[in-house]
């Protein structure tokens, strides 16, 4: 019945439901969309280490990301295929260059040389063609996504990077790196554009065979070259995520915006809250006359939230919904991992509780003596 | 042994800069079947007595016995446990929560506390909407009835948990002369035939005719205090 009272208090209070309907719907919209964008981020951030299909990443030493760091030597690809636990060794070689529009403009672009054929760290998704169009040496993929920037280039369409001659062999999807377009290309072909030494690369990936003990053979892989940084994937997605996130102010800067959006969403809760329990509180000096104690009304108060919480979270998941949908596919960095999704409700709640605990306050002191006059 | 027993019974308030007493030592007495009119004019302390005697204020002093026990100073959860069980109140103002059907109001009184309610609870709440001639409103909302019918469904919702004690604050003030008539047939009724404490406080004249005992308050003192049949040509029931 105290559920029913709360219920029906929430039907007929429609000014004020709507207020904290407002408050909560704020919360969980716009901290979603903030969380959407910084998980969108954060999957740029480490999207070639997270693809590249690899289990380990052997990179120069004192190696804080995936992007920054100095050159290998080959001679890590057959020392890794020396032990038997892994399956293959592929190097892979990163750098930069100049991709010349149809239009004679420049666009920086982040060139991914993979070894042919296996092409181990190459595109994962394919909008056009596949992978077949990155065994030609002169090949390169260009990204959906990044079509207008690099002058809508077509299919076989030869053009430059770097001044060296290439030519369009794939369309890929989804292939966008925090550091801006991703090209990926034949090794030689990268070797050529980044004039980089012979025999010396970005990092070498290593593959273990099914079945090995993984933990065991990263240590021997360690072992084998001790003087290199050897991580998992794992391991180096997360250190990138956490250097960009740290070192470049994207942790504080949607951290501050997430908690104006949690303050604004407190104070919508609160206000309305507090007005709406301000007008029943003779209601509630009746229920406490009739036999009500004092945490009967708070179970009616708390009710009340839960409800209009309930209602919150569905109208904002559905507009978060609507908002993730509409930006898919486009060239706004947005994930929402499901499992954020009942955090995000939790913390709501929490945060609507907290911001009716002023109300409950209000509510509490409601007199039973007070219904006489 | 009195079902409800006042024992030098007495209030303080403070103003904030002093205590000032609102009712002087009162002993009082009362036993089922009798409608109580408490009067007096205004600040004279009825309401501070009634108020204590329906266990919302506690006395300062004195002792306060309810079927013979000592309920003075019993913890709020007690106290509250009491009113549900024992006490139904009739307010100046029906006083019945928005937003709940007058159904739902009544039901409210028995589940105030979150028990589930009884099985007959919507057949006794229909005979008495029916007896108090509410029949027709049970799911209405309480702002389509006239000042006289939600008083009267506050009379049912106090009435709805067959309560030992009814407490009437001023039930007839904010009723016209017709309104008012037929609330206090209902309480005069109640009392005799059901054998219930009704304690009305009123300062209008017009109930003190159903009274079976008149207890006039004056100054925080009692003035006056007869069980003897108040006045002649009084309204049988």
């Amino acid at each position: 019945m105290r559920s029913l009272t709360a219920f029906r208090m929430v039907v007929h209070d429609r000014s004020s439901t709507a207020g904290a309907l407002l408050g909560v719907v704020a919360i969980v919209f716009l901290v979603g969309q903030q969380l959407s964008i910084l998980f969108g981020l954060l999957n740029y951030m480490s999207v070639l280490v997270d693809h590249s299909g690899a289990d380990v990443w052997i990179m120069s030493p004192h190696v804080r990301n995936a992007d920054a760091g100095d050159l290998v030597s080959g001679r890590f690809v057959d020392r890794a295929m020396g032990l038997e636990d892994v399956e293959w060794a592929e190097p892979v070689l990163i750098g930069n260059g100049l991709f010349k529009t149809s239009g004679g403009s420049f666009e920086s672009v982040r060139v991914v040389g993979v070894r042919r054929p296996r092409l181990a760290g190459g595109p994962w998704e394919y909008e056009d063609a596949d992978e077949r169009g990155l065994l030609d040496f002169e090949s390169v993929t260009v990204d959906r996504l990044d079509l207008a920037k690099l002058g809508n280039p077509a299919l076989g369409e030869v053009t430059e990077i770097g001044g060296r001659r290439v030519r369009v062999g794939a369309v890929t999807e989804g292939a966008r790196g925090f550091q801006g377009t991703l090209v990926f290309a034949p090794l030689e072909k990268v070797k050529e554009i980044s004039r980089t030494p012979p025999g010396r690369y970005s990092a070498v990936l290593v593959r273990f065979r099914p079945g090995a003990f993984r933990e065991a053979a990263l240590e021997r892989l360690r072992a084998a070259m001790p003087l290199y940084t050897v991580y998992s994937t794992d391991e180096l997605s997360r250190l990138t995520r956490r250097y960009y996130f740290i070192n470049t102010g994207i942790g504080g800067s949607f951290g501050f915006s997430t908690a104006i959006a949690v303050l604004i969403g407190i104070v919508i809760i609160s206000l309305t809250m507090y007005t709406s329990v301000l007008g029943r509180a003779r209601d509630f000096a009746v229920m406490r006359a009739i036999g009500g104690r004092r945490r009967d009304v708070a179970v009616v108060v708390f009710s009340e939230v839960l409800i209009i919480t309930c209602m919150g979270l569905f109208i904002g998941f559905l507009l978060l919904a609507a908002l993730l949908n509409a930006t898919s596919g486009s060239s706004i960095p947005s994930y929402f991992p499901a499992e954020v999704a009942p955090i995000l409700a939790a913390g709501t709640l929490l945060v609507s509780l907290a911001g009716s605990l002023v109300a409950l306050r209000v509510a509490l002191k409601a007199e039973p003596a007070s219904v006489f006059h | 042994m009195s079902v409800l027993k006042l024992e030098n019974i007495a209030r303080d308030f403070s103003d904030g800069r002093q205590m000032r007493r609102v009712l002087f030592p009162t002993s009082l007495e009362f036993d089922p079947g009798e409608l109580v009119v408490i009067s007096g004019p205004s600040g004279s302390g009825k309401t501070t007595l009634l108020s204590i005697m329906g266990l919302v204020l506690r006395p300062t002093e004195g002792v306060l016995s309810l079927e013979g026990r000592d309920v003075t100073a019993i913890s709020d959860d007690e106290t509250a446990g009491l009113r549900l069980r024992k006490y139904g109140f009739v307010f100046q103002q029906p006083m019945l929560i928005e937003g709940l059907s007058v159904m739902e109001n009544i039901a409210l009184a028995f589940a105030v506390q979150g028990a589930r309610l009884p099985r007959n609870a919507g057949t006794r709440a229909k005979e008495l909407l029916d007896s108090l001639g509410l029949g027709e409103t049970a799911h209405m909302q309480p702002r389509l009835l006239s000042g006289g019918m939600k008083q009267r469904a506050s009379i049912a919702r106090a009435l709805i948990k067959d309560p030992a004690i009814l407490l009437c604050d001023e039930p007839t003030s904010a009723l016209d002369a017709e309104s008012g008539q037929a609330v206090m047939t209902i309480l005069k009724r109640i009392a005799v035939e059901e054998r219930r404490i009704v304690l009305v406080v009123s300062h209008d004249a017009r109930v003190f005719p159903y009274a079976d005992r008149l207890i006039k308050i004056e100054n925080g003192r009692i003035a006056s205090d007869t069980s003897e049949r108040y006045a002649e040509g009084k309204v049988d029931t």
